[in-house]
């Protein structure tokens, strides 16, 4: 069975509205980040989230005045998971200790006395220790960049390393900015970013990585081969065979994600939507962004010397 | 290029492997459901005869995550400032300013206080012999390698309290571990009440027995602070804090009494018209307004509940420190008690501000009901040193009270009644037996050489748990069946191959979790998904090379071998820099994320070894017995 017969796509003739549209994208997202910015869950924020479970679909209207009661009606309060019976309550102020967590189970059972809750899970993060994950993330991201980029330019050139590093640094701020623009959006779906959040950038990083790989060693052998055709050929000729397996991969990859986000529970499920999206960036711009590059950069180097 | 046989011996010896690490986690599974099938006695002859066993396969079974089975994760951070503070000696203003400065700057990070601390003594040009260690010529490095070393200690011996407490709390598999310079990370599987919890960790359990100053004395001090803040008491003090220097400060005389009262007391003071009696006694007797002293002339004085803070604000301001005596010190009562209207009082307590004993001498203690009033009490024993200490202390005081002090909280402050020579003491007024259990583990753990602070704290209830693992089952169980379904159905036989060695994958992933003792927790299982999608890639990648040398022209068996050998630079590569960003991962993460990034890292060399090797032979077997397998 195939999907792709032959394919002859003309992708490096058309880069520069390639260009474009990922330009329009990185904007759209960056807009979004700008404006309306993003939501940081407690991992790196700061705060107390707590869990709870009614023994019915609560009011939130009602929560949010028991909430108010004991001097915590700025919490964001949300629904949990696929039940309707349990709600995620998140603060951001610092308290003494269990104190707040205290204060959010009393006045939940004063404040409702006809819908008992029971406490499911909490958790709480001095600022202190926000600032702390928000550090090892951005450390985490860089290194990665790094690390990609060392080990392309010794296995292959330095323009390639540089190619996979301006395609990744493309899915991640696309992806940051879709996280903006959908967040709140989809009832059910909670996209502050928490690190799982930051888990899924650095595995989108690498799948896309990946991808980019498995073209450039491709274009690599293919050089070897015909050494006749000019670069752009080449990598025509290169993207276009790897093609039925960039596509098969990715999709199998989405579809176990999307598998992850509808069976895999809340904790994995902004992870899962996050890489999700994260695939498909990543396959655009290993198959669009990266050779593009590549190509770019060395026809400019060479038009230097 | 390995031969066939090399390639079957490594499959074998990996499979081996797995099979032996896997072992114990398939031994306690067992060994659970047989108990959970058996009752009362049974049961327990099942566990004496296979204790060793069940032991050893409880050990090394592959463990799950706490999101998985429920319980609560706390980090502590050791409060070394507080340490520095208490090792030091001669402690005066310079000292306490510099020690106020490290604390503000490192309450923003995780770094190292001692190396900021010697700075500050370096900036304002004062040696650190001055205040820690016995030479007075040390020099500053060698100091602070002194308190690099005490802190360490401390550090450990907290670690050790923290353990002894957890011990004792009675939970299974805890996972205590020091994390950077001053933390801790204490993992409690199982454990609900997070109230209890942090009592646990967070009491330094200080116990320390005190005298209590004269209650004439006692009162003259409070009558002098009383009329300081009324202002009638001069307010010109020698400031005693330099030895030998001579500086007087003043208070700044108020330039309208009422304005430094409403400063004080924190707005509350009575408005200026305001003449009503009630008024005018605070005006006049500012201190006593709030606290009023025992009637029955024991020094002590009580204090509504909603007035605690504002009184223990007053007593931290300086000017009121300097009219208490240095050897003085005013102790809040643990509890408050309700009086006939209902209301709410503390107690204070005039202390001798050093102890006569402390907790150091306590050998053993015992949570118990007082046969008198049947209320919750702690039974204490001490060694032979404490008990002739006690004896001495409690023969010179007959009649006077001693104060009982734990965490600088006064839990009770009976009268002597006669000399106790058998080193025993108890801690009373306990509100509850559960209080009471927990007092005892924190005095039998021992004191924390210095305050605790919990600085995270996760707790996941058991259904949450539950969930998750249901989640995570049936995502992976899904997630199977369509990876291989999909192979099957887009390579035929290959594809079909592949799945079976795709099973070898799972097994080695687990098998080297098992073999590193590491945890399964749900975003690993999220891992192992996802490799699962991963390993097809591998497949891939060799299945289209193959198709590609079959187009060409070249027989099965040469499509094959060059399939192979065209396909290997790609999965290296590309499977390589996925496991980078696994590693980076891994390195920069904590708890469930490291969880992910080891099933991502394994999981990933597992998909190369399955596709590049296992598949490899099973073609060559088949190819050999001349069946040639279909690549669709």
């Amino acid at each position: 069975m195939r999907f792709f017969k032959k394919t002859v796509i003309d992708f490096i003739g058309k880069r520069n509205l390639w260009y474009f549209v990922s330009s329009a994208m990185m904007l759209v997202g960056m807009l979004s980040l700008a404006f309306k910015g993003i939501n940081l869950g407690i991992d790196f924020r700061g705060g107390t989230e707590v869990i709870v479970a009614f023994a019915t679909p609560p009011q939130i209207s009602d929560v949010r005045t028991a909430m108010r009661a004991s001097g915590l009606g700025a919490s964001e309060i949300k629904t949990y998971g696929t039940s309707d019976n349990a709600l995620i309550i998140r603060t951001t102020e610092q308290g003494q200790g269990s104190t707040l967590i205290n204060r959010i189970v009393g006045s939940l059972q004063q404040g409702m006395p006809t819908n008992p809750s029971t406490l499911l899970g909490s958790s709480e993060i001095f600022p202190k220790i926000g600032k702390e994950l928000r550090q090892n993330a951005l450390y985490a991201i860089v290194w990665s960049f790094v690390a990609i980029l060392l080990y392309i330019a010794i296995r292959f050139k330095f323009v390639y390393g540089l190619g996979a590093v301006i395609a990744i640094v493309h899915d991640v701020f696309t992806t940051f900015g879709f996280l903006s623009i959908l967040d709140g959006v989809i009832p059910g779906l909670n996209l502050e970013i928490t690190t799982e959040i930051i888990a899924a950038f650095l595995t989108l990083i690498g799948v896309s990585v990946n991808d980019t790989v498995v073209i450039f060693d491709r274009i690599r052998e293919n050089e070897k081969i015909h050494r006749s055709l000019s670069l752009g050929e080449i990598m025509n000729k290169s993207l276009n065979e790897t093609l039925s397996r960039t596509i098969i991969t990715s999709g199998t990859i989405f579809v176990v994600l999307m598998v992850l986000l509808f069976f895999g529970g809340e904790v994995n499920r902004g992870f899962a939507f996050t890489m999700g999206f994260g695939i498909l960036t990543g396959t655009y711009s290993s198959i669009y962004v990266a050779s593009a590059i590549v190509l770019d950069w060395s026809l400019w180097s060479k038009k230097k010397s | 290029m390995k031969n066939q046989t090399t390639r079957i011996a490594l499959i074998v010896a990996a499979v081996a492997l797995s099979l032996v690490f896997l072992w114990p986690t398939v031994q306690d599974y067992r060994f659970r459901k047989q108990l959970s099938s058996l009752r009362g006695a049974d049961s327990l002859s099942y566990v004496e005869q296979n204790q060793e066993a069940m032991l050893k396969a409880k050990l090394k079974r592959v463990k799950l995550g706490l999101d998985l089975q429920g319980g609560m994760r706390v980090v502590l951070e050791v409060d070394v400032i507080q340490l520095l503070n208490d090792i030091a000696k001669n402690r005066d203003d310079n000292f306490l300013t510099i020690i106020g400065d490290v604390r503000k700057e490192s309450s923003a990070t995780d770094e190292s206080v001692i190396p900021a601390l010697a700075k500050k003594f370096l900036e304002r040009g004062i040696r650190m012999s001055r205040y820690y260690g016995s030479n007075i010529r040390a020099e500053d490095a060698e100091v602070t390698a002194y308190l690099q070393s005490e802190t360490e200690k401390a550090i450990d011996r907290a670690i050790e309290v923290v353990r002894n407490r957890v011990d004792q709390y009675r939970v299974s598999e805890p996972n205590i571990q020091k994390q950077g310079s001053r933390r801790i990370i204490v993992e409690l599987p199982g454990v609900k009440d997070e109230n209890e919890v942090r009592q646990l960790l967070q009491g330094t359990a200080l116990l320390e027995f005190r005298l209590l100053k004269d209650a004439q004395i006692a009162y003259k001090v409070m009558e002098n602070i009383d009329k300081l803040l009324s202002g009638k008491l001069d307010t010109t003090f020698a400031d005693t804090s330099a030895k030998g220097k001579q500086s007087v400060s003043k208070v700044a005389a108020p330039k309208k009494q009422t304005d430094a009262l409403q400063e004080l007391l924190g707005g509350n003071a009575p408005a200026e018209g305001d003449t009503t009696s009630a008024a005018k006694f605070q005006r006049e007797n500012p201190f006593f307004y709030y606290v009023r002293p025992d009637q029955r002339g024991s020094g002590d004085g009580y204090v509504e509940a909603k007035n605690r803070d504002r009184v223990i604000a007053l007593l931290a301001r300086p000017e009121i420190q300097r009219v208490i005596p240095t050897d003085m010190e005013f102790s809040w009562s643990a509890k408050a008690t309700t009086d006939k209207a209902g209301n709410q009082f503390y107690q204070i307590f005039p202390l001798k501000k050093s102890p006569e004993l402390t907790g150091a001498v306590i050998s053993d203690a015992r949570s118990s009901i007082s046969p008198e009033d049947g209320r919750p009490i702690v039974n204490m024993e001490m060694n032979s040193e404490g008990s002739r200490e006690w004896a001495r202390i409690t023969g010179a005081n007959i009649n006077k009270r001693v104060a009982i002090v734990l965490d600088k909280a006064v839990f009770s402050a009976p009268v002597v009644q006669n000399k106790i020579t058998g080193g025993r003491s108890q801690i009373s007024n306990i509100d509850s037996p559960n209080e009471a259990r927990l007092l005892e583990i924190v005095l039998r753990a021992g004191a924390l050489p210095a305050p605790v602070a919990i600085i995270e704290q996760r707790s996941v209830g058991p259904s949450l748990g539950e969930d998750s693992i249901r989640a995570g089952f049936n995502s992976f169980t899904i997630a199977f069946v369509f990876t291989i379904l999909f192979m099957v159905v887009y390579y035929h036989n290959a594809g079909g191959i592949a799945d079976f060695a795709l099973l070898f994958n799972v097994l080695f992933i687990m098998g080297v979790l098992a073999a590193f003792q590491a945890t399964l927790t749900l975003p690993g299982i999220a891992g192992v998904i996802l490799t699962l999608g991963m390993a097809v890639d591998a497949n891939v990648l060799i299945n289209e090379r193959i198709r590609e040398e079959l187009a060409g022209g070249k027989t099965v068996r040469a499509a094959i071998e060059a399939g192979y050998a065209k396909a290997f630079a790609a999965i290296f590569d590309s499977n390589i820099t996925t496991m980078l960003t696994g590693i980076v991962l891994y390195q920069f993460g904590t708890g469930p994320i490291q969880g992910f990034a080891l099933t991502l890292i394994i999981g990933l060399a597992a998909s190369m070894f399955s596709a590049i090797v296992i598949t490899h032979v099973i073609f060559n077997l088949m190819t050999d017995r001349g069946m040639n397998p279909n690549f669709g």
